[in-house]
């Protein structure tokens, strides 16, 4: 069964410490240094959403190449297999996967938002479809930190223990509670000898 | 362990050393208020410390640039200069800013200087004077230990204070008495994530945070809720502000403030009846009325001097307290207006120690006119800032990572700061550069060893507060609050035990405060209103953040935030730039379309040079700090248009920018 890690929108404040933190630990084994979670600031909630390595993963049926494959209970992209063709991005239901490749060395400084590496650039069309001449893009997204024994840095870092890692355990644990509370509920309006219907 | 060197919650953190250089830092367990935690600027904002862009000599200006010159040649320099103005134009003319990322040695040497060296009480820090509670209280000072909020708090009151961006791990403490059941009441204009996790949440209109807090008091008396014996016993001045207050009816703050009157009541009945209430502030209400009425609303209702009830008027930077507690030695004057002091020709000579008020000050386009008035400018920092490149005399100075010495949190916990690495080049402490400078200047009695014999005559000085806070307790303890005047005192978390306050008299002075509108309105030449601030992954003007990698990367540029109506109005995307113009001055950012802000207002940071929203300020004259650190609020009037042709005024905005504060293209 499927592994992920989720955030409770009630603890999160929004410091982005797990966004820096997801970069650092992949950075540091040579992955793409892009994060593997985006926080999003809606009108109700500020939470970061990353994947939720579904059984049946949508962007593991598109990907024309099989660098996409389910190992150890959580879908993994292998970046060097990968031929940015962002099909995985599309049909991800949870927005989860984003383009990004790493910028050749000695890119241009970004000033005042203009982010000119190279010249002649084409405006992008769209934010999936944007891109950046001289790097070369590959899908990223949550994988668990399976480099790492200790589990996923963000879970670790998160200053108000606002994100958890979902697996087997967490969700007979959930379901055991909600188990306890129905029936709890039902024996409040359960007198003996009355049948429930 | 050491301490963060951002904000002023004084989180403790371990520093770890790959190949000569920070390579890790690591939460401290043990500290009381952070508790095994950091935010991203504590754990991943140390990469600017070995930027290859730190000062490493000193450098003289000539006439083709600056040239890097020995110590002796620039303090023999700057000595020359200074006397030569003190015997010409008196001790008055020259003035010192001292920054709050300097450590509490620093400020006492530099204070001394100014006072013994150069003759002078013109030492100026930027961060906020909280008068207003000064006067009430007899302390402007935060008045209980922040895990009390966490703890015992059953309500918090969150206004003027972006706590989540600003100060992320005092938020921690918030989620922890709410998990308790604690109530949170937030007054903000922008949906901020503590907004987001209130039970009531005040969306009032900025400015008049005033008339909010006098009907809310309206509302405590009308309910009784007032505490009478303690009135009675520990207080002055309650019955002029009960008749001050008596025609602040709901009714009539709700078409000030926006809040609906239903809110206003329901927030003045949960206050007045909260066991303990814990209110949070920063510069969002900087200004002293508002620091009153607040005053009189926790003294009335008895929410003051006990644990977890109290007001929590929250500093800026890792030193912002310090830098204001050093003034007990003596030296330190009232705030004033550097620019206009400058122009006026009162103030000749500037030593800026830290701080970068080109980009942060809240009217830079005047404080940048003032610099190239200014006959001499000295300016010690971590790099060649945009305020250094104004200088006749850059100093390099040792940052927080490779010094000793103790800084003050928000709480007035003294805490221990401890180099990890050394200092780049000729880098120097800055109490190092103030005694060698007074040195030069022929003063014999300034030959410190080093931080702790500086600290050792601070206790002296101002026995009461310090005495008992010796560098050998602070080895075995994470810091100590002051006062704390012996060595078997534990330090004083909570402020006004038993009601006993600071004032002359022992009494909290209760003074009532009208509401008074100061905001400009909009109008059609400029119907929106600017907000500015802080975000979470940036500190300051960038000078250290936007050096660190991972939090650059986080935020790579200026964001304006737009409402979806407004947005859909002007017909822009998210992502499209958009120009912010007032009388003042525009700036020219993407667009981040977002119901974080109402309808009708934007905001922006001044984190960015690029895009910074204090040269759209208006000068801000009723506010009495002169440099500005962090998440200020101030009204403005503005102008919002969708850039369609973005690129190239983007361009020439950027290279008159480039160009301004001296970013050659690299």
């Amino acid at each position: 069964m499927n592994r992920f890690v989720i955030a409770d929108p009630d603890k999160c404040t929004g410091c982005y410490t797990c966004v820096a933190a997801c970069v650092n630990v992949h950075e540091q084994v040579g992955l793409v240094a892009h994060p593997r979670l985006t926080v999003i600031h809606t009108a109700k909630v500020t939470m970061p959403v990353q994947c939720r390595n579904c059984d049946d993963a949508p962007c593991e049926k598109v990907c024309p190449v099989t660098a996409i494959t389910f190992q150890d209970h959580a879908v993994q992209i292998n970046e060097s297999l990968c031929i940015g063709c962002k099909m995985c991005s599309l049909a991800c239901p949870f927005g989860a996967i984003t383009p990004f490749g790493t910028l050749p060395e000695g890119a241009g400084p970004v000033y005042g938002g203009l982010a000119q590496p190279m010249p002649s650039e084409a405006e992008p069309v769209h934010p999936i479809l944007a891109w950046t001449s001289g790097q070369r893009t590959v899908a990223v997204k949550c994988d668990m930190c399976h480099f790492r024994p200790e589990g996923p840095e963000c879970i670790r870092v998160c200053p108000t223990e606002a994100l958890r890692l979902i697996d087997d355990a967490a969700i007979n644990q959930s379901a055991m509670e909600k188990r306890a509370r129905y029936s709890g509920m039902l024996a409040a309006v359960h007198s003996p000898g009355v049948q429930i219907d | 362990m050491t301490i963060c060197p951002y904000c002023a919650t004084g989180c403790g953190m371990g520093v770890s050393l790959q190949g000569g250089r920070i390579g890790e830092v690591s939460a401290d367990p043990a500290h009381p208020v952070s508790m095994g935690k950091l935010c991203l600027k504590g754990l991943y904002g140390f990469r600017h410390v070995a930027d290859p862009g730190r000062l490493t000599m000193p450098l003289m200006r000539r006439a083709d640039g600056f040239v890097p010159v020995s110590w002796a040649a620039a303090l023999n320099a700057i000595a020359e200069k200074l006397n030569a103005m003190k015997s010409r134009s008196g001790p008055d003319a020259s003035a010192l800013t001292v920054s709050g990322h300097l450590t509490n040695e620093d400020h006492y040497v530099a204070r001394k200087f100014a006072r013994e060296v150069m003759g002078t009480n013109n030492v100026h820090h930027g961060g906020p004077r909280a008068t207003g509670l000064r006067a009430a209280l007899g302390s402007g000072a935060v008045t209980n230990a922040i895990p009390e909020i966490g703890e015992f708090s059953d309500l918090i009151f969150i206004i003027g204070s972006n706590t989540a961006e600003c100060h992320p791990l005092i938020a921690m403490h918030v989620l922890l008495a709410k998990a308790r059941g604690a109530k949170l009441i937030v007054a903000d204009p922008r949906l901020t994530d503590m907004a987001n996790k209130a039970d009531f949440w005040l969306r009032i209109k900025p400015g008049t945070d005033i008339a909010l807090l006098n009907a809310m008091q309206h509302v405590i008396i009308k309910l009784g809720l007032q505490k009478l014996a303690f009135l009675r016993d520990h207080t002055t001045g309650f019955e002029e502000v009960a008749a001050a207050v008596a025609a602040d009816l709901p009714e009539r703050a709700s078409g000030i403030t926006g809040i609906p009157a239903t809110d206003i009541i329901a927030a003045g009945q949960i206050f007045g009846k909260a066991r303990a209430a814990a209110v949070l502030c920063a510069s969002g209400i900087a200004d002293d009325g508002t620091l009153a009425s607040l005053a009189n609303l926790a003294v009335m209702t008895g929410q003051i001097s006990r644990p977890g009830a109290g007001i929590f008027a929250l500093r800026g930077s890792a030193n912002s307290q310090g830098a204001s507690d050093m003034e007990t030695g003596g030296g330190g004057s009232a705030p004033i207006d550097l620019p206009e002091a400058i122009m006026a020709g009162r103030i000749r000579a500037l030593f800026i120690a830290g701080g970068n008020p080109v980009i942060s000050h809240k009217d830079t386009q005047r404080l940048q006119k003032s610099l190239r008035e200014l006959e001499f400018l000295v300016v010690a920092d971590l790099f060649l800032t945009e305020t250094a490149r104004h200088a006749d005399i850059v100093l390099p100075a040792a940052g927080w990572a490779e010094k000793d010495g103790t800084v003050t949190n928000t709480e007035r916990r003294v805490q221990r700061v401890r180099a990890a690495v050394a200092p780049p080049g000729e880098a120097r402490a800055d109490w190092w550069i103030f005694q060698s400078l007074a040195q030069t200047m022929g003063c014999k009695t300034m030959a410190y060893a080093g931080p702790q014999e500086i600290w050792d005559e601070m206790r002296r000085v101002a026995p009461a507060d310090f005495s008992g806070i010796s560098y050998a307790r602070l080895e075995k303890m994470p810091g100590l609050c002051w006062p704390c005047p012996t060595e078997d005192h534990p330090g004083t978390p909570i402020l006004h035990v038993g009601g006993h306050f600071a004032t002359q008299s022992g009494k909290a002075a209760l003074t009532p405060v009208p509401f008074v509108d100061k905001g400009r309105a909009p109008d059609n030449a400029y119907p929106f209103t600017l907000l500015t601030g802080r975000r979470v992954y940036h500190f300051g003007t960038g000078t250290m953040t936007r050096r660190a990698k991972l939090l650059a990367q986080i935020g790579p540029e200026a964001l304006i935030e737009l409402n979806p109506a407004d947005a859909a109005a002007l017909a822009v995307r998210e992502d499209d730039f958009v120009k912010v113009s007032t009388p003042h001055g525009e700036i020219i950012a993407k667009a981040w379309v977002t119901e974080r802000v109402p309808a009708g207002t934007v905001f922006a940071t001044h984190h960015f040079w690029e895009a910074n929203a204090n040269e759209a300020a208006d000068g801000g004259k009723s506010t009495p700090a002169q440099v500005v650190k962090s998440s200020i609020l101030e009204v403005r009037s503005a102008l919002v248009e969708k850039n369609v042709e973005y690129r190239p005024e983007l361009e020439r905005s950027t290279a008159a920018r480039l160009r301004a504060y001296g970013h050659a293209a690299r």
